[in-house]
């Protein structure tokens, strides 16, 4: 497989704070990878350093075959980045367009770019005058104008409708057939889940768990139960391997290590039992447990 | 490719200016409006005519070139629109230079309304020399325009504000552009050859009333070039 960016051993220091201590990440073409963790874990820091912005201490960082600045100027990177104020004057097409013009692309990329995004007939209106979801697909559109070989989207979704989100992974996507590799942050877990080939979750500036989203679901053992039943609460926590029970809209939900062993047991005792599912534990439950935080976010 | 970039940067620096006419409106109105009370307070004493667009030019066009290129890229930079451009691939030198481009109408503007001023005020004017002295004053603001960038790439708006006001208004005038500098106390006039717009007022002036140039051109060449190392070392440096 071709490497679009390895990043091997990077390290960056804040003063005496280390955000990232030794990552290693890569990115494959036509590969989506999402880059998750809590709050303060060194994503953007890491974002930052792929993208040019800032510098730190590495073994190697590649875009594309080159450093993360000549990956700019060469135009083989594209960027959507978090909390952008646009220029208060100028109108989306102007903005666009202007993308277009620094990414070395035709001003024609510019209206399919905006077209994609949703925003044909917007093209004269100015940025001020949007909405918050409508300056946030300026921001896509403005990423999408050119044609990378590496997209990093840091939040790319934040403050989109589901239509808007549809269009823009539509989009993504077709980036990816065509040989793109795109490195995303998210705090939306579930569409990570839904659209990353692999996750890499970083915390307090280390890779601490990497995989697909189903091998990184399977390296947590509870299993799920929901069941409508007469057995009391106090029953079902004394079976072995029941970790915790809770009552939830009528339902028991038993969380345990064993859940084929639990669910004989209490057909066992209660053969009425009924609206019985067992679900695995969802990616997010998997990153608590990983980060050990409470929150989980990009 | 870079040459269409720098289009589309003045372009967009244009388009701010006309859309948003306020600040065009009191940046040129406060040096014009200031020339015209001073030569219409002492005008019958003679002195206001080209030689005052010298001194005053100087004026309006420092109170331009100074403020707006910097606040402009304080207000990029807090914006998060300078990350964008540098994500981007923007050259730094494009960056840079579309802002001083930008600020140049503002200070022509600005001379031709006290140009229009002096003329109103004190009878026709030597066209050549107006045009030699409106000439120095544009081509010799490049190194405010730089100071003004390197201060806007470190200060948030606000602070850039607060910065460059006051720089300009102590340099203007301990270097004699309100006031002759006989009406400060000896000392006081003293510190005038050392400062920059000092020498830019005289090199104006010297289009009308003759004398030597070079060592005030010496002078703005070399703190352009200091001006534009430290814009460059600061834009650098500037967290994004």
């Amino acid at each position: 497989m071709e490497h679009v960016l390895e990043v091997r051993g990077l390290v960056h220091r804040y003063g005496d704070l280390t955000a990232l201590s030794g990552v290693d990440l890569t990115v494959e073409a036509g590969e989506c990878v999402a880059l998750l963790g809590p709050n303060g874990a060194g994503k953007t820091t890491l974002v930052r350093n792929v993208i040019g912005l800032i510098e730190g201490d590495a073994d190697l960082i590649e875009v594309a075959g080159g450093s993360p600045r000549s990956a700019v100027t060469r135009r083989k990177l594209g960027v959507v980045q978090q909390a952008v104020g646009f220029p208060r004057s100028l109108t989306v097409g102007e903005i666009v367009g202007g993308a277009a013009v620094r990414r070395g692309r035709p001003l024609e990329a510019s209206s399919q770019a905006i077209a994609e995004m949703g925003m044909a007939g917007l093209e004269k209106r100015r940025a001020a005058e949007l909405s918050g979801g409508q300056q946030q697909r300026l921001q896509l559109a403005m990423g999408l104008v050119a044609d990378p070989v590496l997209l990093v989207l840091d939040e790319p979704t934040v403050g989109l409708d589901v239509e808007a989100r549809r269009r823009f992974w539509n989009t993504i996507r077709r980036r990816l057939d065509n040989g793109a590799g795109v490195l995303i942050t998210t705090h939306i877990v579930d569409e990570a889940a839904a659209v990353a080939d692999r996750v890499v979750v970083i915390d307090r500036g280390r890779v601490v768990a990497e995989g697909t989203p189903d091998e990184l679901r399977r390296t947590l053992p509870d299993r799920r139960i929901s069941v409508r039943t007469k057995l009391p609460v106090s029953v079902i926590r004394t079976l072995d391997s029941v970790e915790a029970v809770e009552l939830r809209d009528g339902r028991t939900v038993i969380t345990t290590t064993d859940s084929e062993q639990v669910v004989r047991t209490l057909l066992d005792l209660d053969p009425d039992a009924t609206d019985l599912t067992v679900a695995t534990a969802s990616l997010e439950e998997v990153l608590l447990a990983i980060t050990n935080h409470e929150e989980v976010a990009a | 490719m870079n040459t269409r970039i720098f289009r589309t940067e003045v372009r967009d620096e244009l388009l701010a200016i006309v859309r948003e006419p306020t600040a065009l409106f009191f940046t040129v109105l406060m040096p014009v409006a200031f020339f015209a009370l001073f030569a219409t307070m002492f005008g019958d004493d003679g002195g206001f005519g080209v030689e005052s667009l010298a001194t005053y030019g100087a004026f309006g066009v420092l109170s331009v070139v100074l403020t707006n290129p910097g606040i402009g890229l304080a207000d990029a930079r807090e914006r998060g629109w300078l990350r964008v451009k540098r994500a981007d691939g923007t050259p730094l030198g494009v960056t840079l230079s579309a802002k001083v481009t930008a600020a140049l109408p503002y200070a022509i503007i600005t001379l031709a309304g006290i140009t229009l001023v002096a003329r109103l005020t004190t009878g026709p004017l030597d066209v050549s020399q107006v045009l030699r002295v409106i000439g120095v004053l544009v081509l010799g603001s490049l190194p405010f325009s730089l100071f003004s960038l390197a201060v806007g790439a470190k200060f948030s708006t606000n602070a850039s504000v607060s910065v460059l006001n006051a720089v300009l208004i102590p340099s203007v005038i301990l270097s004699g552009l309100w006031f002759p500098l006989e009406m400060l106390p000896t000392w006081l006039g003293e510190i005038a050859v050392f400062l920059p717009p000092y020498h830019l007022a005289q090199l104006a002036l010297a289009q009308v009333e003759g004398g030597a140039v070079w060592g005030h051109v010496a002078y703005l060449v070399g703190i352009t070039i200091v001006g534009a190392i430290t814009a460059a070392l600061a834009y650098r440096s500037a967290e994004v």
